[in-house]
């Protein structure tokens, strides 16, 4: 029995990690970290991914580590979504993108990687300190990041836990908050200088195991501010701006309220501002690593765009929140009111698959994102999402549509209601303006004039949901890019003029050969406007193929990569009924060109996807590589290029059709 | 002699309940022991791929995060293969099977505005997500929202991809 007691206690004892009893001395929250997988390395303390210490202390900033033996990365998620990423062998690491140094490179051993302990506390926000001979691991404010939208400020302040605070006595036009639990290094005092906040100030007290830090925003003593929505209890929002500015939030609470910053509405942002890389706290001047020149600084003042025409018409840079989304299906129609907070104008558009979506301007969306299929045979899907937030953000609406049914629109005060099927109305529209919440400006839709800065290739007729009648002479050539989107550059060279130029000698040749040509640009333009989305712009491109009824659809391109050493001409479709062109025309441009072949591909890209006719896309060479931009900038080359083009068209397609007197080709 | 009895129960129960969190902390189980992550090499077309070990979480949001990760920062830099433009990292990868939403920062804009790397990029990233159990498409989103497509404005973004992207 004895024996057996002391196999037991042996058994217990061997269980007891071989390196505690070496573990530094490190304190966090109150409560001894024992590392039981950490050695030196360089003068400072390196951990082991398999380290319970480590793993503890992740567990309470809420992070979450990943590696596996053999594999290069070590990967750590922050409670606030951040990713930490060390590589072992190299001294680098990245914090949300920003690059840092480490005191040593991470390495393996055995079937763990030993991490520089003090550069990931950092990184997560916590920065030791040395309290007599003890290194206290101590919570951060790590980041305070301020971005102007108009004359509204939002503050987000970022903490390496859930932020505590309760709001202390102050002066008119002063909010004073105190983090419990939290120290600061960031720099003291902040200019704001907008109207709704002139400046924020930090104070760090306490002791380095019971740090607190104060912040007080200063702005006009009739200035208005409030809790915006935080995405995890380690952040907090605060938004202010002058006197009657409306704004979405929960009120800052009264002096003394003790509040965490999870109270603050946590559901879908209603207001979030675009998202900057956050850094840790200062790391240039210790022991454990320093950030490299390019890192951006934690709280850098950032400067949003000012709003779009749009927002200034309806006098407010505060965007209009969705609020709800309420569905009415019916027997042969379906509805959806979208009801908003304040006035908020929207545009609309209509595409040639059976898409249709509607975009609120400067407006946020309130409740969760919606993808869902309806219990309706009128409308196969409906989605609801922030689709941007810059320069104003855009909540959008889509529907999928199984055919062309008529979309009526009926704004109101506060809603719109969209309802499809209901009107028998079979001349569908492709694009319409409106505003809910002010009468006197509504449009409803369709309207008949074009979008305010469209051009004429984009809105000029009116649009009918079923293609025009198939103009079996017509190739639609689209030279890529233009005007505000120069494409790739590189060598001396533009894509979107070699594009052009391109275009504009297969043009010729095509039409020497008989065939009617049709350009999407003819000069150096945007399609649709300038600085448009690529959604819009490429669309654009797709309807005037689309609604010429063109047989095929041709899209120049220029390749580029980030490597100089490659070069060759792809020919790229995506519908299969566009192989055969694709074959083809590649066939003559391998042939025929002195750049490599790199073969036909498939690929899901935009204006062969969304014309309707068989459309290909031709990359005809690599203008980052030396060998082939000389070829670019030979005539002879691009002639070449284009005689190719028209040969495979010849192969596909054969001999043009007699002209067509009754369509409307410019 | 009663005493030591239960000196020696507690102890073998102590010894067992060691044993049991081992095993519970060093199990297999949820997706397998590894996944493999694919890029795109450097002919555009042809797929290659390692392998990564998974530790002990095996959930498929965990295993989705570390597979996004893993495919966004590529194979070792020894490799010939087509890259995601330098920084870009993972914002956060949200499972809803078959679909996986993948976030990634601002950084995939700042490519060489060629259709080339951009169709390779993704394809490695389609691929890996599409390796795993119950993905069939993936959403991309840059910084928290939708977009049509990179500013070069090839590949389109807004709808989800899936192998037959490609």
């Amino acid at each position: 029995m004895r024996a057996a007691l002391l196999a037991v206690l042996v058994l217990l004892t061997c269980a007891v990690p071989a390196g505690a009893q070496d573990a530094p001395n490190i304190w966090f929250a109150g409560t001894q970290l024992i590392f039981d997988q950490a050695e030196m390395r360089a003068g400072t303390v390196a951990v082991g991914t398999a380290d319970t210490g480590l793993q503890r202390f992740l567990a309470r900033l809420g992070a979450t580590l990943a590696y596996e033996p053999g594999q290069r990365y070590v990967v750590i998620t922050t409670a606030d979504r951040r990713t930490i990423t060390f590589t072992l062998g190299d001294a680098q690491f990245t914090v949300a993108g920003a690059s840092f140094r480490a005191p040593f490179a991470p390495y393996s051993a055995g079937a763990q990687a030993f991490l520089p302990l003090f550069a990931l506390a950092r990184a997560l926000y916590v920065v030791p300190i040395d309290a007599g001979g003890e290194t206290v691991l101590q919570p951060q404010l790590g980041a305070l990041d301020v971005h102007n939208v108009g004359q509204t400020v939002v503050v987000t302040l970022r903490g390496a836990t859930p932020l505590h605070f309760r709001r202390l006595a102050g002066d008119d036009g002063q909010v004073e908050l105190l983090f419990t639990g939290v120290a600061s290094t960031l720099d003291q005092s902040r200019i704001v200088g907008s109207p709704g906040l002139s400046q924020v100030t930090l104070l760090a007290e306490g002791t380095p195991r019971n740090p607190s830090t104060s912040v007080a925003f200063y702005g006009p003593a009739d200035g208005v501010h409030v809790l915006g929505p935080s995405s995890s209890p380690n952040e907090l929002t605060l938004i202010f701006a002058p006197a009657g500015t409306p704004l979405a939030g929960t009120p800052i609470p009264d002096e003394g309220d003790a509040v965490a910053s999870v109270g603050a509405p946590a559901v879908t942002p209603a207001f979030t501002p675009p998202p900057e890389p956050s850094v840790p706290p200062d790391t240039s001047s210790d022991e454990d690593g320093d950030q490299t020149a390019a890192s951006p600084q934690p709280g850098e003042a950032a400067t949003v765009a000012s709003p779009s025409p749009v927002a200034s018409e309806m006098g407010a840079a505060v965007p209009a929140v969705v609020t709800a989304i309420d569905e009415t299906p019916a027997e042969s129609s379906f509805s959806v009111r979208v009801a908003v907070n304040a006035p908020v104008a929207y545009e609309w558009h209509r595409l040639l698959d059976g898409r249709w979506y509607l975009d609120l301007q400067n407006a946020t969306l309130g409740i969760a994102p919606l993808d869902e299929t309806p219990a309706s045979d009128v409308v196969s899907s409906l989605r609801v999402r922030q689709m941007a937030l810059q320069p104003i953000p855009v909540v959008r609406v889509a529907f999928t549509l199984p055919s062309d049914l008529a979309v009526d629109l009926e704004p109101s005060d506060s809603s719109l209601t969209i309802t499809v099927g209901a009107s028998a109305d079979t001349d569908v529209a492709r694009t319409g303006l409106g505003q809910i919440g002010d009468a006197g400006t509504i449009a409803l839709a369709p309207v008949s004039s074009p979008l305010p800065s469209a051009t004429p290739a984009a809105v000029a007729t009116p649009w009918k949901f079923a293609p025009r009648t198939a103009n079996a002479g017509l190739i639609v050539i689209d030279p890529g890019h233009g005007g505000s989107d120069s494409g790739a550059m590189g060598n001396g060279l533009v894509e979107k003029d070699l594009t052009l130029d391109i275009a504009g000698r297969l043009r010729r040749v095509l039409e020497a050969r008989g065939w009617t040509v049709k350009l999407t640009r003819y000069t150096d333009v945007d399609v649709y406007q300038p600085n448009d989305s690529a959604h819009d712009e490429l669309q654009a491109r797709c309807d005037i193929a689309n609604n010429a009824g063109a047989r095929l659809f041709i899209s120049i391109h220029v390749n580029s990569f980030t490597s100089s050493d490659l070069n060759g001409t792809t020919t790229y479709y995506y519908k299969d009924d566009s192989l055969p062109l694709a074959q083809a025309v590649h066939r003559h441009l391998a042939a025929a060109l002195e750049t490599k072949d790199d073969g036909i591909q498939k690929a899901n890209f935009y204006v062969i996807h969304h014309t309707t006719m068989p459309a290909i896309l031709i990359e005809t060479a690599f203008l980052s590589n030396p060998g082939d931009a000389a070829l670019l900038r030979s005539p002879t080359f691009l002639q070449k290029i284009a005689v190719s083009v028209a040969d495979g068209v010849s192969d596909y397609a054969g001999a043009p059709p007699p002209p067509q007197t009754s369509m409307d080709i410019p | 002699m009663r005493s030591a009895r239960a000196l020696v129960l507690f102890l073998v129960l102590a010894a067992a309940a060691l044993l049991a969190y081992e095993f519970v902390r060093n199990r297999s189980g949820g997706i397998g022991s590894s996944i493999p992550v694919y890029y795109t090499e450097l002919d555009g077309q042809t797929m290659g791929s390692y392998t990564v070990t998974l530790g002990p979480a095996r959930d498929l949001q965990s295993v989705a995060f570390y597979a996004a990760t893993q495919a966004v920062a590529g194979p070792p830099q020894d490799v010939e293969a087509i890259r995601f433009p330098p920084g870009t990292f993972v914002h956060s990868v949200a499972v809803a099977a078959p679909l996986v939403t993948v976030d990634l920062s601002g950084d995939v804009k700042n490519g060489a505005g060629g259709s080339f790397g951009e169709s390779g990029e993704f394809k490695g990233l389609v691929w890996t997500m599409t390796a795993l159990p119950q993905i069939q498409a993936v959403r991309v989103t840059v910084d928290g929202a939708p977009l049509a497509t990179l500013p070069g404005g090839h590949l389109e973004l807004d709808e989800p991809l899936d192998r037959s992207s490609w």
